[in-house]
């Protein structure tokens, strides 16, 4: 086996917990927003309610082959050849949500905090984290995952603590203005970005200790973060009104900006945006893992570790090419990318599980 | 070993080149910017930037020169002004400390949307300072005047109008990101503060302006500017002002007074107050209600009046319903018929309550605004009487 080491369950559902918030804390009211106007709350719970279904669907790919990863079992169900294409699809996807998420990164502090600085600077030191812990193995991605969640959960009850004096609940009124189409429209990225990114999840599933508390610990992993997605929809709106959410690039940090205790508590956005720096930081390394583990079970390779170096760097030069502007990611991200999270995280999967069962079904009589 | 020692190698070499910061920004490479003031000559736009000076404000007492220095530059567009800003000034301008924006009454008028993305689009400005418009004067003029007591006038005019919301009433603290989202509402037009350089302004840019007890020059805050969208067409006065802030429940804390009916006044102390505005459409016609409740206490007596009875406390009561709700229905018709803009947000109530008749309304909204039926009702509780109960004025004549 390529990875020898282990996580526990709570490592695992720390890990769900924490890929789900990822990105999603950033972009994610923005997008809902931009649909769904002041009922982005709804989508979110609509998001949340479908995303808790594909994380199920996603324990069950998982227990076709209990002990083996998606790679691998993609080639069992698929064969040979269409098994090598199918994991290349999903390689490439994998390789690509972690560019797309490192370039998110870059562009955030670039628009907020370090205007000047290059993309690639603030991109290379981040990446080279990414690189360590990659190489470090599972063990260590899930131990700092676990060691750094009392930090993201105390920053965000600090953030939505302060806020709550802010909020004017005629801020979400009316419900349901121009009926249910746009919340619908807007519950499509809730449920892409969070829950069917944790497609990845299905690339470390062999490796947790107690196979079968799983779907438990998968489901609750999903659902907290789910919540905390939630919660942070709802102050964008609640706070700073669904026209301004909707405008803002990043609505999140715009909250954080809004804190104002007294006179003496301001200023402290920099210090909130830690907790979306932590978790896609998780993020970028959970999907990097997974790009180079698989690529190493593909090509049946001794170590995946010395692949790390080379496809980080071929990551930090196609983050900057994958758009020439801020508008035209946007747009990306907003319109197109949603539907290549339901392609892998969706459709995909759908499709093992149904062939899994087609060929069971057709083996059995020649097997008697 | 060897591993260890390029480990070092790279180690130390790190900490060569990867210290610091790219974009550091260096305090004593900043102009802190405290008020920002924006006219408008011909096509292009002029900038005032007032700016600390770091040693007269610093805890040492006693300097000689200004604790503030104001820059002025021209330009097609805000930030080519505040950029030219630099040909002058040894330092950059910093807006992360901006504490207020005056806008000039002749960009107000010509509209002063085009003036506001700057500020929502850089990152450095935050939202946390005050947009009020100079009255009859330019931007310019009042940031030039100093003042005592905070010797900074930004943060000065910054406070007045903090306090002058909450103690006072008529003044209205607007923010960027509040005025935007009214600026682009349906159902809303935007409302600020007016801000007047009083006396005699030559001097009020001179030290000698905080060297005397009375101040020479003076800025003070009155009425708040009517706009239709981006531009202003009048003003309220400081009365038509309170009762601005009276339906859109902005009161925290005022003075009014209630004339007795034999002569002489009573003034009451707002502590609390609590507007509740409801919108309903009745066969296409919107109906606004409005109730508040008001919680006071007896500041000054200057009538006749037994305090110590019962009904006295409901008679004030009542009288001081009955001028509320009558100054509250004056300004809102007055309003409708001077102005033709929805400053109250009944739009926006209109929206919330009935989302489906809003949509046929609110192509045509300030049209129906000047004849919908506003209904008042203001309902008052006395609470305390102040140290005494009856005045010793009873007791004083003859």
């Amino acid at each position: 086996m390529l990875e020898g080491g282990k996580i526990s369950i709570r490592q695992l559902t720390i890990l769900v917990m924490l890929v789900t918030i990822g990105d999603s804390i950033l972009v994610l009211p923005s997008i809902s927003t931009f649909y769904a106007q002041q009922d982005a709350w709804v989508s979110s719970f609509i998001g949340m309610t479908a995303g808790l279904l594909v994380v199920y669907v996603f324990c069950m790919v998982g227990q076709l082959y209990p002990h083996l990863t998606l790679i691998q079992s993609i080639q069992q169900i698929l064969g040979k050849w269409v098994g090598a294409i199918v994991s290349l699809l999903f390689l490439a996807y994998f390789f690509l949500s972690a560019t797309a998420h490192t370039r998110e990164v870059g562009d955030f502090l670039n628009i907020e905090m370090i205007q000047e600085t290059p993309l690639q600077a603030s991109q290379i030191l981040f990446i080279s984290i990414v690189i360590m812990a990659a190489r470090l193995g599972l063990e260590v991605i899930g131990r700092t995952a676990e060691f750094f969640t009392p930090l993201i959960l105390i920053i965000f009850l600090i953030l939505i603590m302060f806020l709550l004096p802010q909020i004017e609940l005629e801020r979400i009124e009316p419900l349901l203005e121009n009926g249910i189409k746009p919340v619908l429209m807007g519950s499509i990225p809730c449920l892409a970005f969070p829950f069917l990114e944790l497609v990845t999840f299905l690339m470390i599933l062999p490796y947790v200790t107690q196979t079968k508390k799983i779907r438990q610990g998968f489901l609750q992993g999903a659902l907290f973060g789910g919540i905390v997605l939630i919660i942070i929809i709802a102050m964008s709106v609640l706070v700073l009104g669904a026209d301004e959410t909707s405008r803002s690039i990043y609505p999140s940090y715009s909250l954080a900006r809004k804190i104002s205790l007294g006179r003496f508590l301001e200023r402290v956005e920099s210090s909130i945006a830690l907790m979306w720096l932590l978790t896609i930081s998780i993020k970028i390394t959970l999907y990097f893992y997974a790009f180079i583990l698989g690529l190493a079970q593909l090509f049946k390779l001794k170590e995946y570790r010395m692949l790390a170096l080379p496809a980080a760097m071929l990551l930090i030069v196609l983050s900057p090419l994958i758009s020439p502007n801020i508008t035209y990611y946007n747009v990306l991200i907003a319109k197109y990318w949603p539907y290549l999270d339901l392609t892998y995280g969706l459709l995909f999967p759908l499709l093992l599980i149904g062939v899994y069962y087609v060929r069971k079904i057709s083996k059995k009589p020649t097997e008697a | 070993m060897k591993r260890s020692g390029l480990l070092l190698c790279i180690c130390i070499s790190l900490v060569v080149f990867v210290t610091g910061c790219w974009n550091r920004r260096e305090l004593n490479e900043l102009a802190i910017a405290v008020g920002m003031g924006i006219d408008k000559s011909g096509d292009q736009y002029e900038i005032t930037v007032q700016v600390v000076e770091p040693s007269e404000v610093a805890g040492k007492k006693g300097g000689t020169s200004s604790p503030v220095t104001l820059f002025q530059a021209k330009g097609p567009s805000i930030l080519e002004a505040l950029r030219e800003i630099t040909t002058i000034s040894p330092r950059i301008i910093y807006l992360a400390h901006l504490r207020v924006l005056v806008l000039g009454e002749s960009l107000a008028r010509a509209g002063m949307a085009d003036a506001l993305d700057f500020m929502s689009r850089e990152p450095e400005a935050r939202n946390d300072f005050f947009i009020v418009v100079a009255k009859e004067a330019k931007a310019s003029d009042t940031l030039k005047i100093l003042t005592n007591l905070e010797k900074v006038p930004s943060v000065r005019l910054f406070s007045t109008l903090e306090t002058s919301e909450q103690q006072w009433a008529p003044t209205t603290t607007v923010k960027l990101d509040e005025l935007i989202s009214v600026l682009v509402s349906e159902g809303k037009h935007p409302v600020l503060t007016g801000l007047v350089p009083l006396g005699d302004l030559a001097i009020g840019e001179t030290r000698k302006n905080t060297e005397t007890v009375k101040s020479p020059a003076e800025l003070q805050y009155t009425g708040l500017a009517v706009f239709r969208k981006d531009k202003l067409i009048g003003w309220l006065s400081n009365e038509e002002g309170k009762a601005y802030n009276y339906v859109t429940n902005q009161i925290k804390g005022t003075v009014g007074y209630v004339s007795c009916p034999d002569g002489g006044s009573i003034s009451l102390k707002v502590i609390r107050s609590k507007t509740k505005v409801k919108g309903s459409v009745n066969d296409e016609q919107p109906q606004i209600e409005i109730e508040v409740r008001a919680e006071a206490n007896v500041g000054e007596v200057q009538c006749h009046l037994d305090l110590t009875k019962n009904e006295t406390i409901t008679k004030v009561e009542k009288w001081a319903n009955e001028k509320l709700e009558n100054l509250i229905e004056m300004t809102v018709s007055r309003v409708q018929q001077d102005y033709k803009v929805d400053i109250f947000g009944f739009g926006e109530v209109i929206h919330r309550s009935n989302p489906k008749a809003w949509k046929k309304l609110k192509d045509h909204w300030d049209q129906t605004f000047v004849n919908i039926p506003v209904h008042v009702k203001v309902n008052s509780k006395i609470r305390t009487l102040g140290k005494v109960s009856n005045s010793f004025l009873e007791q004083l004549k003859e």
